[in-house]
């Protein structure tokens, strides 16, 4: 009630302020009418009466003012004014306003725009009921630090069957698979898994259910676009058939689109995994699993612990020292783009800083300026705070127009970083600004005008008014603690910038590192496909490989096209295995310690195709049937690896990828490195197609063409469709794959860099104010050297070496900072090292310079004083 | 001269502007008046403290105020006590009375 009429009455007052006015004005006028009446009513002539009640109450107008400033309205008035007065003093220095607001949109509207990132990777919980009990499956070695994201198919069978705090445990696996609708074949991301997948998620779908256990390998749900794009709606996908790989699958179910787990998935296919396989040391699956409700992850852990024990006991030659370790599910998605994603804030954080100073300096220079109003309104008996105020709420207003400027910024910036981001950036359709970051930004603002108006607000705080009234800054006697305050900005501002440049400088070492190194085949000039020729028999497998090797002959037939081979295996591919390999006569390895290689599974003509060179022995060729004895590859790391310096060819050697069978090692050929350019160069084990069919049906096939690789996307699709409608097809290049195996990088040494640049700009606009100001303010000073006889270099030397020196001090302080924060990137560097002296000298040489060049424009203006005028000058 | 201190005791303003209101409704000069006639002068309010205490009072709900003619047929502004007023006149007045007693209390005491 009270509470009613103080708002209500408050704000009628506000609004009808001259009607509030007069009341009051009314109200006194009577009372004292009144007053005087009783005075007369005494006996008093009509003047006595007056001053009596003058004399008696004080004077009208007091009485007045007393009453008119109660309530809370009158508090707002006065902000309200305050603001007015803010905003006209921003609005005549327009240029300080600009400039302030821009840096201020720069420093905001980065932190806006990776905090929307950050938001919605790292902290916005995932869309699925109780996230934070699902957990993902990883098999770690403790005897060799080592895990692997995976877990093999008896683990995590036993580890579902034996858990009692976990609710349900569910294996998926797969990839991009040949789907087939209505004797059309197309790349689908395919997810193999369990009927427990659902249980884990409890993701309800919007059209049918989710497939039972009985349904192994006849049912599948797809997603909503899918079902969408394919069937027209979820309802009418029901009942449909997909084929995956040439096996029918019935839709039982539709999940809703925003359900990405694993991403981008479009089917999801029920897979038999319980007699899958036996190896307890081929990690072919993932797996995922739902805690019982209220139990926490270290209570699952716990007893995880024991299962792992257990089965060490059972099975010790392969489970010896295995354990496995859950990791919460977001934990796990977000892993890989974690580290990025705090570098990135870091070094927005930085620029940040870098803005605050900046608009510290402009602020400063600003209240510098202002020292006589200043020293006026102290005069005149303001108190501390009344003389801040006007500062604090400039800067709040600044930081207002450039926060609102820098959201404005951050919608495309976002955009970008989005579509920019490696793989590893999970959910990203799903980021965009929201409350969160909204209030982010919001507190963003308020505190950086709070932290760039400390400064000048508290030197205005203490201004002595006597002092300040007698000085005149113009003829350069201003205070010398000023000008040390601002060169201390200066040099922090060097030193964060130097700090982002250093960064930079190493990333983009990286960078250039990666794309000079020598990948142990020639990328240019090569179209790869992925074709997938569904295949249920060892005969239908091997009829595919017969297939492929007729399709070879006939596409490289092609004009363009130099020479043609396939793949399983390809580097930076989809495709790929490795494991461990025996050597025959070799003596037995110790567990933990087999060999192991990346196993390739290629066409004769392979390395030919690719540019690998064969350094001994001879390639596969058409005579390595799957009738005639086996036969191997090595790559020359292998073969140093196993048999050092002896000649390898006609050795025996076995591996675990589809059979038992002894090879005989043929050829030893150049190395490459396998996943990405970060990579070293590692041992492969090559395998001809014709006597691993198996693995034959899913394969690149590649194009070493002499004309532009996509020409040929046409003529080669048509080939390869008459021949086999069912093979599903993608085309890309070599030069494509090699380029997204170096996203993440990438990444990182843009963006650092962008905002190295950033940085560097506003440092150069910190460092022109800075000496445009220190000339401005030594005009008098300049003038009366130069009436003396100081020649121009000398006087232009000055302030080059003012610049130069903070520059310096800056850039030392920057390398301390670097050297400390240096371990923080090392993950992340190739073949650089942290304190790369070349990085070093760059980032310190374009600091100096771009402190020199900003000081050019101030020290020519110094050199053309005219003494007379600046002697002149008031 | 040495004039006798007539300033109304500290935090009691508002008690006896409600107690003066509740007799009947009245304008500021009114309960000035009232007060230091009560009071026999011991007691003098001055208007601006008076009028800023009247505002403070109706927007706490305790007095309600309109524009009304006197008997000599001026416009002033009369206050009337509020039913929630009412209520706080009595806690006030426990409370002063309370407080008046320990007071007197302690200053007969005799050692």
């Amino acid at each position: 009630m009270s509470l009613w009429r103080q708002l209500t009455y408050g704000l009628r007052s506000l609004l009808r302020r001259s009607a509030r006015d007069r009341d009051v004005a009314d109200e006194v006028e009577h009372y004292f009418e009144e007053a005087s009446a009783a005075g007369m009513a005494r006996g008093l002539s009509r003047d006595e009466a007056k001053r009596d009640a003058r004399l008696e109450a004080g004077s009208i107008a007091a009485a007045r003012e007393q009453a008119r400033s109660y309530g809370w309205e009158n508090a707002a008035l006065a902000l309200i004014a305050d603001l007015r007065f803010a905003a006209r003093q921003l609005f005549k220095h327009r240029a300080f306003t600009v400039a302030a607001t821009l840096t201020l949109a720069l420093g905001i509207g980065a932190n806006t725009a990776i905090f929307t990132v950050i938001e919605s990777v790292l902290l916005a919980p995932l869309p699925y009921r109780n996230a934070d009990q699902i957990a993902v499956l990883n098999t770690r070695y403790s005897n060799m630090g080592l895990t692997i994201p995976r877990v093999t198919g008896p683990d995590a069978i036993d580890v579902r069957d034996e858990s009692k705090r976990l609710e349900a445990v569910s294996l998926y696996g797969g990839g991009h698979l040949g789907v087939q609708l209505r004797g059309h074949s197309a790349y689908a991301v395919v997810t193999l898994t369990d009927a427990d997948f659902s249980r884990v998620f409890q993701v309800k779908p919007i059209a049918g259910r989710w497939f039972r256990s009985d349904e192994e390998q006849r049912a599948a749900v797809v997603r909503e676009a899918f079902a969408r794009d394919n069937f027209g709606s979820p309802q009418a996908a029901l009942g449909q058939t997909v084929h995956v790989e040439g096996d029918a699958f019935e839709i039982t179910g539709v999940l809703p689109d925003w359900f990405d787990f694993p991403a981008h998935t479009q089917v999801w296919e029920a897979a038999r995994f319980n007699a899958a396989s036996t190896n307890r040391t081929a990690f072919n699956f993932r797996a995922v699993a739902r805690l019982r409700p209220d139990l926490t992850l270290r209570a699952a852990q716990t007893e995880l612990n024991e299962i792992s024990r257990r089965l060490a006991i059972a099975y010790p030659r392969a489970n010896r020292d295995k354990l496995i370790i859950l990791e919460p599910l977001q934990q796990a998605l977000t892993g890989d783009i974690r580290p990025t994603l705090l570098l990135l804030w870091a070094t927005a954080g930085l620029i940040l800083l870098i803005a605050c100073v900046n608009v510290t300096h402009l602020e400063l220079v600003r209240s510098l300026e202002r020292q006589r109003e200043i020293a006026i309104r102290k005069a005149l008996g303001s108190s501390q705070w009344q003389v801040m105020r006007p500062l604090i709420l400039e800067s709040l207003l600044v930081s207002i127009l450039g926060g609102a400027a820098g959201v404005l910024l951050a919608f495309p910036t976002v955009h970008v970083l989005v579509a920019m981001a490696p793989k590893e950036l999970p959910h990203a359709g799903s980021i965009h600004l929201n409350g969160w970051v909204l209030l982010f930004t919001a507190g963003l603002g308020v505190l950086t005008a709070l932290a760039s108006s400390m400064l000048p607000a508290l030197k205005a705080a203490r201004v002595d008014a006597a002092e300040a009234l007698k000085r005149d800054t113009s003829r350069g006697m201003s205070g010398h603690g000023a000008a040390t305050l601002r060169d201390g900005l200066v040099i922090a501002e060097v030193t964060a910038t130097f700090v982002l440049a250093m960064g930079a400088g190493l990333l983009l070492h990286t960078m250039t590192n990666l794309l000079a190194r020598n990948m142990g085949y020639d990328a240019r000039q090569l179209l790869v496909v992925d074709a997938d020729a569904p295949a249920h028999s060892t005969q239908d497998a091997l009829n595919a490989v017969r297939q492929f090797n007729e399709l070879f002959a006939s596409l490289a037939a092609l004009p363009g096209v130099e020479h043609v081979a396939g793949i399983m295996g390809l580097p930076t591919g989809n495709y790929g295995s490795n494991g461990n390999y025996k050597i025959e006569g070799a003596p037995p390895p110790s567990p933990g310690h087999q060999p192991s290689a990346n196993f390739s599974v290629a066409s004769p003509g392979y390395f030919q195709t690719m540019g690998i060179p064969i350094q001994r022995g001879r390639d596969f060729d058409s005579e390595d049937t799957y009738q005639n004895p086996f036969v191997a590859v090595i790559s020359q790391s292998l073969a140093k690896q196993s048999f050092g310096s002896s000649n390898p060819i006609g050795k025996q050697i076995q591996c675990g990828l589809d059979s038992d069978k002894w090879m005989t090692v043929v050829g030893v050929v150049g190395d490459v490195r396998q996943d990405s350019p970060a990579e070293a160069p590692g041992p492969t084990l090559y395998m001809p197609m014709a006597q691993h069919p198996f693995y034959a049906n899913q394969i690149n096939i590649v194009l070493r063409t002499h004309v532009k690789p996509l020409t040929l996307l046409n003529p080669v699709q048509k080939i390869i469709r008459d021949t086999n409608p069912a093979i599903a097809l993608r085309f890309t290049t070599m030069d494509t794959m090699l380029d997204q195996s170096m996203a993440a990088q990438r990444f990182r040494a843009v963006l650092i860099s962008c905002f190295a640049a950033i940085g560097l700009l506003l440092a150069v606009l910190g460092v022109y104010g800075t000496m445009a100001y220190s000339v401005t303010q030594r005009t008098f000073e300049i003038g009366i050297r130069m009436a003396f006889g100081a020649d121009r270099s000398t006087i232009l030397r000055t302030v080059l070496e003012h610049a130069a020196k903070l520059a310096l001090w800056g850039i030392a302080a920057g390398m301390v900072l670097s050297l400390m924060l240096a371990r923080l990137v090392t993950s992340m560097l190739v073949g650089v090292r942290p304190m790369d002296p070349v990085s070093l000298a760059s980032a310190a040489s374009l600091l100096l310079l771009t402190a020199l060049a900003a000081a050019l424009a101030p020290g020519w203006k110094a050199t053309h004083v005219d003494p007379m005028a600046a002697l002149r000058t008031e | 001269m040495d004039h006798p201190n007539t300033d109304v005791i500290q935090g009691t303003l508002d008690m006896l502007i409600l107690k003066t209101v509740s007799l009947e409704p009245m304008h500021g000069f009114g309960i000035a008046r009232r007060v230091e006639h009560i009071s026999r002068g011991v007691f003098r309010v001055n208007p601006g403290s008076l009028l800023t205490a009247l505002q403070r009072l109706e927007r706490a709900g305790w007095l309600n105020s309109e524009w009304r003619q006197t008997e000599n047929s001026r416009r002033a502004r009369f206050y009337t006590l509020t039913r929630a007023g009412k209520k706080q006149l009595a806690t006030e007045k426990t409370d002063w009375a309370r407080r008046a007693s320990a007071i007197a209390r302690l200053l007969s005491a005799e050692g």
